[in-house]
């Protein structure tokens, strides 16, 4: 099967000399569920970021669905970011807008920036917002301020309005870090519904072991912007652990 | 590369500050020693020469003298995080305590000479008892013209109205644009470099300069201080507005970034939102500062209250000028109320 992201040698380096990505080569399938493990500062946001060119790659390819996007600049930036969707450790809502308002807010594309602006989205855009917000589970919420939500419920509002992209591949940079452990699973467990049922690719920053084991088909494990493990979940033992993670740490369990 | 940029970035600022520092210092002690006529002070080409020269002078002293180790005050402001983390020498065992020592006593003396300060003239009697005549007068209000002033300072609390609402769309369309996390690109650094030059230059001429410009351009009366508030306005507002911007969090501006958004709509649909009570709060205060101002600004032809106060007070009426005063301070002491409580209701 044909790849819908393939990068080759990425490299990107920060203005300030940080050498963030240093050749990263990574293949992914149609309707994988890739994780991405690693320390903080091993350049995994950076590697998510670069995908969806929030930041630009210093050099190296992206080819997603064909074109290599590496280099694309002005309004193919957008077309590109309208194909991939994100959603983000503090789940980035507009505070003082609706749940509905924050999911239209995915399909900006879309519209013209003046009609956006005035607030004419189109019917079947509010239609399919209530729908996805049926899907997260949360369609009552709907009329409610972002801000008044709980955590796992805005990062469900912001999977709705990833979807809303009607996006091949979905972006999670560390979706659970910022919620208690049972909330973790809520919302993963929906980021897999997205992935099976809709057939989304996801590509996830994760943090906890056991949930990349749960929830991954497989893992690749960044450590100073070089992979040092890509395979299947449950082949990380303790040994491996402690070649990504660093002698000496131990793996925190979360149920 | 970028750190060692960085760093004679910071040595330079620092060589500058004790320049000037040197050359403000020893044109001080050239005036005492010299003590040069009026005229000699006044060739303001060959003066600033010598300034010059003294500056150059100063900024290599503070190069050798740290390249030494010796901090002097120039070092010790600008001098890179790391190095601020390290303990300096108490006050009077370094260089830059007797710098700053010597700085300021040597200011405080100028300045007492500069503005002829005199204990003499503040205790003299016929002094005094004049003021008090003044107070006396001003004490004893004469209401007779209370209608009048009152319709006036309606006036003025118009004219401050208009400037404000004039001003708030034009300052909200502009602060975008003179906003580092709004014009990212380089030619977007371009515009927000000019943009914020030309408000620093209108903001820095006051609004009573306006006025008079506007009082021969269109006349004097209320119109000429209503565009001169205007101008000062947009510039201010546009000013406080653009840091708000700012300071919004980015997480939101990513999120909408993300979804494929214009410029338009990221601005539109995540930095919006996030500063529309600071921006209402913002406009309110203006409004309480602009009918604070349009009566100094009507004091040189802007109409409104203050222009009666420039007319009783230049005939010394100071019975007429108390009663524009009493109406001047309930004005502005309610709007003061007013717009904290509605101010702090907005947070």
């Amino acid at each position: 099967m044909e790849n819908i992201l393939t990068i080759r040698n990425l490299e990107k380096t920060y203005p300030n000399g940080t050498r963030a990505l240093k050749g990263v080569n990574i293949d992914v399938k149609p309707g994988e569920f890739l994780v991405i493990i690693g320390l903080s500062g091993s350049g995994k946001s950076t590697l998510l970021r670069c995908i969806n060119r929030l930041h630009d790659p210093t050099s190296g390819q992206i080819i997603f669905d064909g074109q290599d996007i590496s280099k694309v600049q002005g309004n193919e930036v957008r077309g590109v970011r309208s194909k991939i969707a994100m959603i983000f450790q503090h789940f980035n809502l507009i505070p003082r807008h609706t749940v509905l308002s924050n999911v239209l807010m995915g399909s900006l594309a879309s519209i013209g920036s003046f009609a956006s602006i005035f607030g004419f989205f189109p019917k079947a855009d509010v239609d399919k917002a209530m729908g996805y917000l049926e899907l997260v589970g949360i369609r009552e919420k709907a009329r409610m301020r972002a801000d008044n939500l709980s955590g796992g419920q805005q990062q469900r509002v912001a999977i709705a309005r990833a979807l809303m992209q009607n996006p091949k591949l979905l972006l999670a940079d560390e979706p659970v870090a910022s919620l208690d452990p049972a909330t973790c699973h809520t919302v993963m467990d929906y980021l897999r519904k997205v992935n099976r049922e809709l057939g989304i690719t996801i590509v996830a920053n994760l943090h906890f072991l056991s949930l990349v084991r749960e929830y991954g088909t497989r893992v690749i494990a960044l450590k100073a912007g070089e992979i040092v493990y890509e395979g299947s979940p449950s082949e990380i033992d303790d040994a491996w652990f402690a070649r990504i993670y660093g002698e000496g740490t131990r793996e925190v369990h979360i149920q | 590369m970028m750190q060692n940029n960085f760093s004679q970035n910071l040595n330079l600022r620092r060589s500058v500050f004790d320049g000037i520092m040197f050359a403000y210092l020893s044109c001080v002690f050239l005036v005492t020693v010299l003590r040069p006529d009026e005229e000699a002070m006044l060739q303001l080409g060959r003066n600033a020469s010598v300034f010059g020269i003294l500056f150059l002078v100063g900024g290599i002293i503070s190069h050798i003298l740290n390249g030494t180790g010796r901090k002097s005050l120039g070092e010790l402001i600008f001098q890179p995080a790391h190095k601020k983390a390290e303990e300096s020498a108490p006050l009077l065992k370094s260089l830059w305590g007797w710098q700053l020592l010597i700085f300021n006593i040597v200011t405080l003396v100028v300045a007492l000479i500069v503005t002829k300060s005199s204990l003499i003239e503040l205790l003299d009697i016929d002094g005094f008892k004049g003021a008090m005549r003044l107070f006396g007068g001003l004490l004893s209000p004469n209401f007779e013209i209370l209608p009048k002033a009152v319709l006036t300072m309606i006036e003025t609390i118009f004219m401050a109205f208009l400037a404000t609402a004039l001003a708030t769309p034009l300052a909200f369309v502009l602060c975008f644009f003179c906003s580092r996390n709004v014009m990212t690109s380089n030619s977007g650094f371009v515009i927000y470099s000019v943009l914020r030059m030309i408000f620093n230059i209108s903001r820095s001429i006051e609004a009573v300069i306006w006025a008079i410009i506007f009082s021969v351009w269109v006349g004097i009366g209320p119109f000429a201080g209503m565009l001169a508030l205007m101008i000062h306005s947009i510039a201010s507002l546009a000013k406080q507005y653009s840091e708000a911007v700012e300071s919004v969090s980015d997480g939101p501006i990513e999120g909408i970034e993300a979804t494929g958004a214009t410029k338009l709509q990221v601005v539109w649909f995540s930095i919006v939102p996030q500063v529309v009570l600071p921006f209402i709060s913002f406009t309110i205060y203006r409004w309480d500062i602009n009918i604070r101002m349009a009566t100094i600004v009507g004091l040189v032809g802007g109409g409104g209250i203050g222009t009666l106060l420039m007319l009783y007070s230049g005939q010394a009426m100071w019975p007429e000028v108390g009663t524009i005063i009493l109406v001047i301070a309930f004005v502005v002491w309610f709007m003061d109320q007013a717009s904290a409580y509605v101010r702090e209701a907005l947070k």
